[in-house]
């Protein structure tokens, strides 16, 4: 991305609010009901229900296999669904695809594009497609190709690909975007940007974000609430600062004497498990009761300069998921 | 829909128009049609220059035009398949039928280009290299230039319905793999085959191929100073090409509706 890249994001979302197509509120953007998608004998999805409201950022996670991309694809309107029903803006995404369709962006897993045209006149072909009036060069600008808009295609590399992806997934200033593992490809840096530029998108223009990722990092850092599919069914749904919160039952005790004091603990009955490391021990709790800890620690003669909660990963999330 | 369509088809055009590929067949018809003086005598007698061009037309349309449409339809489809470029159309609003609409547009104004440049290239080297003057018969002239470039013009323009059917079935072919090599030799042998079978099954009537001469022969007819008859073969000529167009057509979209463009 280029360093005028804020100005330019200004200027798209300027241009987004100007459409008239936001509102603040805007209640639920897209509901899934007992969504079902068999291909045979094989159940890709079985029974999924979700609600997403208007602006929020929402995680789709999963094994290989686990329904998330037929998901976005039945979104997209490139599957069609077995059974259940999808409303999206409030309408029905089977009757009402091509108004729906006209409001939002999707970026597919590995993105592809006419390799003879260049970057540019892929965008321009796009957008036509959509009826619509937009600058692509801005838009290029947003992802950081407008240098190489001239370029053929089929000369970019795997992230070159995926930042033309989310270019012509913006090119309709969609209301929703559907993103299928965006930062594929994408170098740290890089996967900072899109990053900064989703979560700006749905901040300041109020696009809502359904997204897939093999990516924790990525899905801890945008979304507002993720949900864990297995299986082709949905295992837990929940927020992520909720998920993200400290957890009080394994904490890290920075103590003067860790082996003795680790030999103290291990005797109590509301101590899991206790291990000593250098300078510290690191504790298991049956409760969250850090002050009994402390307290047990320090009168019983030990110096403790720190207790320090462990942070819970959506990776820890994800693993009891799936376990569960 | 209309609109979609028209979109679409002008997309299709501008994206063949920046590919190589697409002039390769305009090319080869006229290469062949500027060879056939090689093969056909040419004297400035008022008789050998509409000879040339009733028999250089349908050869090159027919043999090199033919195989260079079949192919050019045939990957159409199964091009955007294979690629994913189908997946990044589809999330927009653009309906399955009307992306194979478009393509169906696309193919028949390739058979035009082929038919015209076919045309052009003929008439050129007869004028260049005869008089076409119209065609005489014992010093009298029984068909004038201006008839003979009606008909012709009127032959060209029915030639196009076999072309267009021959255009629907490439795109049917397409339609049913992700492969394109698949469909481009598929839609090769299939015709091939359906030729080599049509007379021995009986079914040589009811095939939009077996009339892919016939719109050239009241032309043929006069150049010989003969009197031709558009009916009752012409009819057979629009109605089976009519009715495989429908029914490739619909195949296709059959096909496509029904395809899974998750992978």
């Amino acid at each position: 991305m280029t360093s005028d890249s804020t100005a330019t994001l200004g200027a798209w979302l300027a241009s987004c609010g100007s459409a008239g197509l936001r509102s603040p509120d805007m209640g639920h953007c897209i509901k899934i009901a007992k969504l079902t998608k068999c291909y045979g004998a094989t159940v890709a999805v079985g029974g999924l229900s979700l609600d997403i409201e208007a602006g929020e950022v929402f995680g789709l996670l999963g094994p290989n296999g686990a329904g998330k991309s037929t998901t976005l694809s039945i979104l997209s309107g490139l599957v069609p669904l077995t059974s259940g029903s999808i409303s999206v803006f409030g309408r029905d995404l089977r009757k009402d695809f091509m108004a729906i369709a006209s409001r939002m962006g999707v970026l597919m897993e590995r993105p592809s594009f006419y390799d003879y045209l260049s970057a540019r006149r892929n965008l321009l072909l796009l957008a036509r497609l959509a009826r619509r009036e937009v600058t692509v060069d801005r838009i290029l600008d947003l992802v950081g190709l407008l240098d190489v808009r001239h370029k053929k295609v089929g000369t970019f590399s795997l992230g070159m690909r995926q930042r033309l992806g989310l270019a012509q997934a913006l090119l309709t200033e969609p209301e929703l975007l559907i993103l299928d593992e965006p930062a594929n490809g994408l170098d740290a840096e890089a996967t900072q940007e899109v990053l900064r530029l989703l979560r700006c998108l749905a901040d300041e223009a109020k696009v809502t974000i359904i997204m897939s990722s093999h990516m924790m990092h990525e899905v801890e850092q945008l979304c507002d609430r993720v949900a864990v599919l297995n299986q082709g069914r949905l295992v837990t749904c929940d927020r992520t600062d909720t998920l993200l919160s400290y957890d009080l039952k394994r904490v890290e005790v920075l103590v003067d004497a860790p082996e003795g004091a680790a030999g103290r603990l291990r005797d109590m009955a509301w101590v899991e498990s206790v291990e000593a490391k250098p300078g510290r021990l690191e504790v298991r709790l049956h409760d969250e009761n850090v002050h009994q800890l402390t307290a047990f620690l320090v009168s019983s003669g030990f110096k403790v300069s720190g207790v320090i909660p462990r942070r819970r990963t959506l990776q820890d999330y994800f693993l009891k998921a799936l376990n569960s | 829909m209309i609109v979609r369509v028209w979109i679409a088809y002008k997309l299709e055009v501008l994206k063949a128009i920046r590919l190589k590929f697409t002039y390769l067949g305009p090319a080869l018809v006229v290469l062949t049609v500027a060879a056939m003086p090689l093969l056909q005598r040419f004297e400035r007698d008022g008789v050998s220059d509409y000879a040339f061009i009733a028999y250089t037309t349908p050869v090159a349309l027919n043999l090199v035009g033919l195989i260079l449409l079949l192919a050019y339809c045939a990957s159409l489809v199964s091009n955007e398949l294979a690629s994913g470029t189908i997946r990044t159309l589809l999330v927009r609003p653009l309906r399955r039928y009307e992306f194979l609409a478009a393509k169906l547009l696309l193919g028949m104004t390739y058979a035009v280009v082929l038919t015209a440049s076919a045309a052009a290239a003929t008439w050129a080297i007869a004028f260049a290299l005869g008089d076409l003057a119209g065609v005489a018969y014992g010093g009298e002239v029984v068909f004038t230039a201006s008839r003979m470039m009606l008909t012709y013009l009127a032959g060209a323009a029915a030639a196009l319905a076999p072309q267009f059917a021959a255009v629907a079935f490439a795109v049917m072919l397409s339609s049913l793999t992700r492969n394109t090599g698949a469909a481009v030799g598929g839609a090769m042998s299939l015709w091939v085959v359906s030729d080599t079978l049509k007379y021995p099954l009986r079914a040589a009537p009811y095939l939009f191929s077996t009339y892919l001469e016939t719109p050239w022969q009241v032309f043929q007819r006069q150049v010989d100073a003969l009197e031709g008859q558009w009916l009752p073969d012409i009819g057979y000529c629009l109605l089976t090409s009519t009715v495989s167009f429908v029914i490739f057509a619909a195949i296709a979209m059959y096909a496509l509706s029904r395809r899974n463009l998750n992978t």
